[in-house]
């Protein structure tokens, strides 16, 4: 049946130069459903939704939508049709209210001429109220969380009553607390007769909140599933072309593991305000050990990475790396004594976008991988190792010379773990390794963090997705407010039990 | 390996290059709006400073300070630092070096001349050291400490030249003239030429090697692009910082210590027609590239000396280069980027 589909696209083709963003891209979305375009990085799910508002015209091939063939002009042209995005960075004015944001460029007159303050304030608040957003009409946006701001961006979509809501990859910049809410959200304005069009390409998200998926590959539409009865294994296979292995070790039998490579004694941080940041932390990795460290964010993750590489200091306890006590030792004395770090955020701590592909993978190596001749840098030798990583490592698109800020995510992410890896590290300390990548880029970091683990490095891992803890760890411990709740080993722990612990122990609201 | 060096080397003048031309032009159109005889004054602006030897010696003085205060700021520059203070530092140096070269008249010259030097860079070096310790222990804004502080050494200067070491038998605020014996001499075949000139050359090509091509650079740069990861890399971050600076306030001192000693061989309370700011723009239109910014403080010592013999030889006025410099820095930040190009480093060169 035609008639209930509030779009269809026939054929969209686009190209940009010499490389082809969509090939052939059939969709149709049904009038009221939630309908996610997922796909890998680089598969055209941006440059299709760029198409649907109007940002770039397709080559070719049909959009019909509401029943009518269209053309898309502008923005502006797909907002009085009725198509509302929301984009992943935000478009919102920080030092105005949510209701002047809400009606920017729209304001509701009296007269005329005057801004109606009061009426543009009601009706936000009626807006927030349907949607039951709890947010405050007059409320500054520069104060609002990133979960809010995203709410703001959604109810300017919906204030112009867009049938069809498009939310590009919402979820990239929310906490996962927030994205529960998000999804929450979705549902709601399902229920109330929107259609949304969601572009992600975390499977979970996938299963949680849609009636269809619709996988695209490499500019083509690959296949359309309902989400109910189809598996995340299936559309992980659709989305790379391949079956894909995220499961880890799991029903791999038992496996043993050699002498403590890093103990951490009583170890505890305060902050200057006298909170206990990290709160008698004791922890232990062998060699050849995958220690998982579950917890939902903000809970001393950060501080336990930071304070183990050295960045900053612990009130009380004991660090050993390999047995020697290394409280003391800096930074680099702990990488020279055996310390691998991968920082949880990579453009903050683990690598310098504007410095090149090559100085960001040798910034540790230099002395170890003879780079230096007194001080002074081959360059030869650099680009030699730097050729090395990249071919190790499968970092597409990289040249040494290039900065490492035109590279994806995940190659990026590709640099670091080039740089970490190459020092063979008693000790690897993993923090977060796969936020913000695409299914093929996360599956390649699990088995190099694997392999590691199988030549007999002790790998501490933190994590705040559950699925990658059970994919990688040994045993899993669980933090909550600066403290181990306990430690499991995979055998005894389930998702449940964990879940719990996270959540500081108590049976989590229904 | 050279070969292609060479060529990401000359792939970087380009820009520059072309900005420089397209200012040209649009200045002659101006010129030639104001003035009966537009091609004599471009002609003075231009090379008017190649007339004579001495001409030609006085283009080279005007650019020896401004080659090395930019070649100092782009070290602060390249460790995140932005040192507006190269006239505080300039002038603390020049100051520093007269004073001893005055109080200590009687030592030879193997003493005092680098004494007198060595005193100039530790005062230029103090001055950058503030801000520097600043920035790095108290997250002091290093914008406002430098600018502060050339106010401060400004006016500190003028007291000690009027009060301290003036020479009573000159007119204006100046100070005693130092001992000839520790007179830098001038270049060999160009009477006049400060052969500090060929000391602020080596540095700057020094300092890119230094820069560019050592652990030491690669450690600076890595904390002025991104200071939480140079500290995860384990470099002594803050360290490196403090270390610019002292350098970026010694190469400022050493103009001021190699201005009285082979150009003025006074303190002058006015020998600086803001150094300090134009080779802040020098260090900015080099992209922050020692060795360009030999080339941008020539073209600078260039224009300034050129336009006052424009303002001699026809009725155009000197100011006008005031306006052509600020065309210019317009047209290199306003860079046209050339499709695909985008992917170069800012560091390649």
């Amino acid at each position: 049946m035609d008639h209930d589909n509030i779009l269809v696209l026939d054929g969209i083709a686009k190209q940009f130069g010499d490389i082809v963003a969509l090939e052939h891209v059939d969709l149709s979305v049904r009038r009221g459903e939630v309908h996610v375009v997922c796909g890998e990085n680089g598969a055209g799910k941006s440059t299709l939704m760029n198409i649907l508002v109007g940002i770039h015209a397709p080559d070719g091939g049909k959009i019909t939508f509401n029943g009518k063939e269209t053309t898309i002009r502008d923005p502006l042209a797909a907002g009085d049709m009725g198509i509302g995005m929301v984009h992943q960075h935000f478009t919102l004015v920080p030092s105005m209210s949510v209701a002047e944001n809400l009606f920017l460029g729209h304001h509701l007159r009296r007269f005329g001429i005057f801004s109606d303050r009061r009426a543009m304030v009601e009706r936000a608040g009626t807006l927030i109220d349907t949607y039951s957003f709890a947010l405050d009409p007059e409320a500054i946006v520069s104060t609002l969380s990133v979960g809010q701001r995203q709410r703001v961006e959604i109810l300017k979509a919906l204030v112009f009553d867009a049938e069809l809501l498009i939310l590009d990859e919402p979820t990239a910049v929310l906490t996962p607390p927030e994205v529960e809410e998000l999804l929450k959200v979705i549902t709601n304005l399902r229920d109330r007769g929107r259609t949304v069009l969601f572009i992600t390409h975390k499977l979970r998200e996938v299963k949680a909140v849609s009636d269809r998926v619709t996988i695209l590959r490499r500019g083509k539409n690959i296949s359309t599933h309902i989400t109910k009865i189809v598996t995340e294994n299936d559309i992980a296979r659709d989305m790379v072309g391949r079956d894909v292995f995220l499961m880890g070790r799991q029903g791999q039998g038992v496996r043993t593991f050699g002498n403590n490579v890093l103990q951490l004694e009583n170890v505890s941080i305060t902050n200057s305000d006298g909170r206990l940041l990290l709160d008698g932390i004791n922890l232990d990795v062998r060699a050849g050990e995958v220690l998982g460290v579950a917890g939902v964010d903000g809970n001393g993750q950060t501080e336990l990475a930071e304070a183990i590489a050295g960045l900053i200091p612990i009130q009380a306890g004991t660090i050993r790396l390999d047995g020697a006590d290394i409280n003391n030792a800096s930074v680099a004395e702990r990488q020279e004594a055996g310390l691998g770090f991968v920082p949880e955020d990579r453009l903050d701590r683990g690598l310098s976008r504007n410095m090149s592909i090559a100085e960001n993978m040798a910034a540790t190596n230099y002395l170890r991988e003879g780079i230096l001749w007194r001080g002074f840098v081959d360059k030869g030798r650099l680009a030699e190792f730097t050729q090395k990583g990249i071919e190790q490592f499968d970092i597409r698109g990289a040249k040494p010379g290039l900065a490492v800020g035109s590279l994806s995510g995940g190659n990026m992410q590709k640099v670091v773990l080039a740089r970490e890896f190459a020092r063979d590290p008693k000790v690897l300390l993993v923090s977060q390794p796969t936020r913000g990548l695409d299914i093929g880029a996360s599956e390649f970091v699990y088995s190099e963090v694997l392999s590691a683990a199988d030549k007999g490095n002790g790998i501490l891992l933190i994590s705040s997705e559950l699925s990658e803890i059970f994919a990688l760890a040994d045993r899993i411990a669980v933090i909550y407010s600066g403290r181990i709740m306990q430690i499991l080993t995979r055998e005894d722990a389930d998702e449940e039990t964990v879940g719990i612990l996270m959540n500081g122990g108590k049976e989590q609201a229904a | 390996m050279i070969n292609t060096n060479f060529k990401e080397s000359l792939h970087a003048l380009i820009a520059p290059l072309g900005a420089i031309a397209l200012t040209m032009a649009l200045g002659f159109l101006l010129v030639a709006a104001i003035s009966d005889e537009p091609v004599l004054a471009y002609r003075e602006l231009l090379f008017a400073n190649f007339d004579s030897l001495s001409n030609f010696a006085l283009f080279l003085n005007r650019a020896t300070p401004l080659v090395l205060i930019s070649v100092g700021i782009t070290f602060a520059f390249r460790a995140g630092v932005f040192n507006v203070g190269g006239e505080g530092q300039l002038f603390a140096g020049a100051i520093a070096t007269t004073a001893v070269g005055i109080a200590f008249a009687g030592l030879p010259a193997i003493i005092l001349f680098p004494l007198a030097v060595i005193t100039g860079i530790a005062a230029g070096a103090a001055v950058g050291w503030v801000p520097g310790i600043l920035k790095v222990k108290l997250g002091v804004d290093e914008v406002v400490v430098t600018l502060m502080l050339n106010t401060i050494v400004l006016l500190f200067t003028s007291y000690l030249v009027n009060q301290v070491i003036r020479d009573t038998t000159a007119y204006g605020a100046v100070s005693w003239k130092l001992p000839e014996h520790i007179w830098l001499p001038t270049i060999p075949g160009i009477p006049g030429a400060t052969s500090g000139f060929m000391i602020a050359v080596v540095l700057s090509l020094v300092s890119w090697v230094v820069l560019f091509r050592t652990q030491w650079g690669t450690e600076v740069r890595s904390a002025g692009t991104n200071l939480r990861y140079a500290e995860a890399v384990g470099i002594a971050a803050g360290r490196r910082v403090i270390t610019a600076m002292l350098i970026a306030g010694g190469f400022a001192g050493l103009a001021g210590a190699l201005y009285v000693l082979g150009i003025g061989h006074r303190f002058e309370q006015n020998f600086s027609p803001e150094y300090g700011l134009i080779a802040l723009t020098c260090a900015l239109l080099a992209r922050v590239n020692p060795a360009a910014s030999l080339f941008t403080a020539l073209y600078y010592a260039l224009m300034l000396n050129g336009a006052a013999y424009m303002q001699i030889s026809t009725e155009v006025p000197r100011s006008l280069v005031i306006l052509l410099t600020g065309l210019l820095v317009l047209l290199m930040t306003a860079r046209l980027t050339r499709k695909g190009s985008n992917n170069q480093t800012f560091d390649a060169f």
